[in-house]
């Protein structure tokens, strides 16, 4: 039996470990920095980056399959639902990524952030 | 994209409803002090166009002393939506951001505030957060008038 706090934390390490620098290496993979001394874009440099954002798409995508196990979503349909959404964004991340296309990981990056935002409405506490 | 974001879209109105979604986001309590209001004024000396957040570089002199407050705002699509982008903000311009000082308001290591809504040199006020977030229901936001 799983108590409720350590459900909570289980919950807290799935976010803070795992969720939390995958999307990072989406959100920092996309956009650009102005200064008076000119625009810089946070584009991948190399092959390595890229392979960051990869990883980070597919985390994503996969962290759906773990936030739907009936232990952690207690079966909820919205949790369930909003799980999902993670697999859809994440696979998108991953196919711009593997295209090299920075201004469709912008453009997704604000949509993970959508999703985040969804499900930390209803669920988080702070 | 704009289609599956579309789906996405409708897909959280029918799981958490208009209101809901638009109600509260923790992030904002957590970051920033809702009796802590504050105007900035200065010259914009960087922006970053980063989600989730972008953010808005003040270079702002007082008595002196330079002081560069970091501000945040909304997503870089919510900004550009309102108007705000890559032309209509750039180093340089003198701005007035109204918003909310983070908790610790000591400005170690860095002065960090939300920020709420930017009037430009022209007079023109333009909401820079994002709905729902948590922020104080000022009136600076479109959204919450409906």
């Amino acid at each position: 039996m799983i108590s409720e706090e350590d459900d909570h934390s289980q919950i807290h390490d799935l976010m803070a470990h795992l969720l939390d620098p995958a999307a990072e290496a989406i959100w920092d993979s996309a956009g650009f920095v102005i200064t008076e001394d000119g625009e810089s874009s946070l584009e991948p440099k190399n092959q390595e980056e890229w392979d960051r954002v990869l990883y980070g798409a597919k985390v994503i995508s996969e962290s759906a399959f773990l936030l739907s196990r009936p232990e952690v979503s207690k079966n909820r349909e919205d949790w369930i639902a909003v799980s999902g959404l993670l697999k859809v964004v994440g696979d998108q991340a991953f196919e711009a990524a593997e295209r090299q296309d920075v201004e469709a990981l912008f453009e997704i990056g604000a949509d993970l952030y959508q999703v985040c935002v969804a499900c930390h409405q209803t669920y988080m506490k702070d | 994209m704009k289609k599956i974001f579309k789906i996405i879209a409708v897909s959280f109105t029918l799981l958490f409803g208009t209101s809901s979604y638009l109600s509260s986001h923790h992030a904002f309590t957590a970051e920033f002090d809702p009796n802590a209001p504050i105007n900035i004024t200065g010259k914009v000396v960087k922006v970053e166009w980063i989600n989730p957040h972008a953010w808005v570089h003040v270079e702002v002199k007082d008595a002196g002393k330079t002081t560069v407050w970091m501000v945040e705002g909304g997503t870089p699509n919510t900004l550009i939506r309102n108007g705000i982008n890559k032309k209509t903000i750039t180093p340089g311009i003198v701005i007035v951001v109204r918003g909310y000082q983070s908790k610790g308001k000591l400005c170690l290591p860095r002065c960090i505030a939300n920020g709420r809504d930017i009037t430009f040199p022209d007079g023109r006020k333009v909401f820079m957060g994002s709905s729902g977030t948590g922020a104080p229901r000022d009136g600076s936001d479109p959204r919450e008038r409906r």
